[in-house]
């Protein structure tokens, strides 16, 4: 049996106005784009191949699921006219058909099904037509039965339209609540109710209050409150003594302080309550915003004042460098080892060269003290391979959490936030830190930022 | 902002409405007025029907009213908070500071004497 999956702008227009940078196939229920509940359904059936047709653009979804190899299955994708019947959509992919039994799931709803039972007997012995309707779609079967004398158990299968903010909300609470039990929920769990991503960091104060879901790269900072029923997505961060209950919360979403979101769905810089619709953008980029990431680091500004705080560096400190370096190595107390780290940008690798000076004497004291030990890395601002001030460097042999690819802000810096708030190179604490000041830091307040990493860390190093 | 002032039951309350947007760039009239109308009586009401949009800066203002209404043995409550207002107070636990009404005239009437303003909306 083979699988059509068929959409219409048209009915899903609303989720094009509510959340413009999604696609509609792509709409994330419970952490897990909605496409991913139709593929797995297909899955259960026993389709090895599906085409996704629909009458708007299916750039996003095809680099999204590509092939299919993913799941084990072909994919294919095709456009579609808008007023295409059935059986003009059978006709034109019926090369695909090949004459094969085929399960065409039209429309924009949400199938609830459940993973335990057997859909593929059950399918394979229906006979063809109508299987479920509901209001937002249908699922029908062409072709004649494959086991028709097959005593299939009868499992559980309706759809939810999703045709508002409200449904949406219902939908995804719904998957949230039932959990792994029905469908396959992304992240890892320990217990039920409880599904967590990839490199998550939670200061030791946060609750968490099941059931939640929490994509990858999120940041929970201290006395947050997460649940219950909370599905945050990933590159997310909830700051400080802030609950977010019974709520929805995008990807690359800022949660502000002392803020109470219950009962609603945070995308960006927009709120919205699901039940009335009304929603608001906020103007307040502390309260509620939006995460981009390329922007904060990337911005020009920002890069001209780290190079020029880099070149006063390099001046200022030339001749204690060039003295106390040659009188060091000639003592052998200069030991430089290079080694590989990660860069900025993803897949890259930058060479550094790591001196450890031995804090035994009066010259070491005064490397550690002016921190001519990351003078060469000075140089690397100039060429924009570091920040003056980012990042503890990663090294790259390792597979690290918070590599380019996971981690929601990483940029190698001479210097780290993490130094400058006097917090240990190592462990979450120091990874939100820099994060933190990644993503919410200036041009200006770097500057003060490197001041206070350069006066911390001969402290640093002198506090056991 | 058009204010008047109501008799209830021996109270004068002052009924301000507030209009439009309240936001950094036009919260500071508001501040600034302020002081006339606790000459005039420290029972005020913020009508909201007709505010359309607030932000942190506004929602700082309304709170710095409260408090100079507090100063002077009153009270600042508010009224007919829209979806987008109603949802700027939630999220910032603003609802926990303010007695909220549904309208007008109930929060004008919350001041009359042995009226329970926990009976806010």
């Amino acid at each position: 049996m083979k699988t059509i999956l068929a959409l219409r702008e048209a009915e899903c227009a609303w989720v094009r106005d509510a959340f413009p940078c999604v696609h509609p196939l792509l709409l994330p229920i419970c952490n897990k784009p909605f496409i991913e509940f139709l593929i797995d359904f297909a899955i259960l059936v026993g389709s090895p191949a599906v085409r996704i047709l629909g009458d708007g653009e299916l750039d996003a979804v095809e680099r999204y699921c590509e092939n299919g190899s993913r799941w084990g299955i072909d994919i294919s994708y095709a456009n579609m006219q808008t007023g295409d019947s059935v059986e003009t959509m059978l006709g034109k992919n019926r090369r695909f058909c090949d004459k094969e039994r085929v399960m065409m799931v039209s429309g924009f709803s949400f199938v609830r099904y459940d993973k335990r039972r057997d859909y593929k007997s059950l399918a394979g012995s229906m006979p063809e037509g109508e299987w479920v309707a509901g209001p937002g779609g249908s699922i029908t079967l062409f072709g004649a039965p494959e086991k028709p004398e097959a005593q299939a158990a009868d499992a559980p299968l309706s759809l939810m339209a999703l045709d508002g903010m409200a449904s949406y909300y219902r939908a995804s609470m719904e998957a949230l609540e039932t959990g792994a039990d029905r469908y396959v929920l992304p992240g890892y769990g320990g217990e039920p109710g409880c599904a967590i991503g990839r490199n998550v960091v939670m200061s030791k104060s946060v609750e968490i209050r099941k059931p939640v879901s929490i994509g990858n790269n999120v940041q929970l900072l201290g006395d947050a409150i997460i649940g219950p029923s909370a599905i945050i997505g990933s590159n997310v961060i909830i700051d400080r003594e802030s609950t977010v209950e019974s709520s929805i919360v995008f990807d690359n979403t800022y949660i502000g302080e002392q803020l109470e979101v219950i009962g609603r769905i945070a995308s960006g810089n927009r709120l919205s309550d699901p039940v009335s619709g009304v929603a608001v953008t906020m103007e307040d980029p502390h309260l509620l915003s939006g995460i981009r990431k390329s922007e904060a680091l990337g911005a020009l500004p920002r890069k001209i004042v780290h190079a020029l705080g880099a070149l006063i560096l390099i001046v200022l400190l030339a001749v204690p460098f060039l003295v106390v370096s040659t009188l060091l190595r000639l003592g052998g107390g200069w030991r430089s080892a290079t080694g590989d780290y990660l860069s900025g940008k993803s897949g890259e690798t930058i060479s550094l060269g790591k001196v450890e000076p031995d804090a035994a004497n009066a010259l070491d004291t005064i490397a550690s003290t002016l921190s001519l030990d990351r003078y060469p890395w000075l140089f690397r601002v100039l060429t924009a391979e570091l920040a003056l001030i980012g990042s503890t460097p990663l090294p790259a042999e390792t597979q690290h959490p918070n590599a380019p690819a996971n981690a929601l802000a990483y940029r190698p810096g001479v210097f780290s936030y993490a130094e400058a708030e006097q917090w240990p190179a190592t462990g979450g604490d120091a990874a939100i830190v820099e994060r933190y000041h990644l993503v919410h830091s200036g041009p200006i307040s770097d500057i003060g930022l490197v001041v206070k990493a350069f006066v911390n860390r001969p402290h640093e190093k002198t506090t056991p | 902002m058009k204010f008047t002032l109501d008799n209830i039951d021996g109270h004068l309350v002052g009924i301000a409405e507030l209009e439009g947007r309240l936001d950094a760039s036009n919260s500071k009239p508001l501040q600034k007025i302020m002081p006339e109308w606790l000459e005039k009586t420290p029972f005020l009401v913020f009508d909201c029907s007709r505010l359309d949009f607030i932000d942190s800066s506004g929602l700082g203002a309304i709170v710095g009213c409260l408090r100079k209404a507090i100063d002077n043995k009153g009270d600042l409550r508010l009224s007919e908070l829209n979806g987008k207002v109603a949802m700027v107070f939630e999220l910032t636990k603003a609802t926990r500071l303010f007695s909220i009404f549904t309208n007008r005239g109930e929060a004008v009437a919350s001041f009359a004497a042995g009226a329970d303003p926990g009976s806010a909306k």
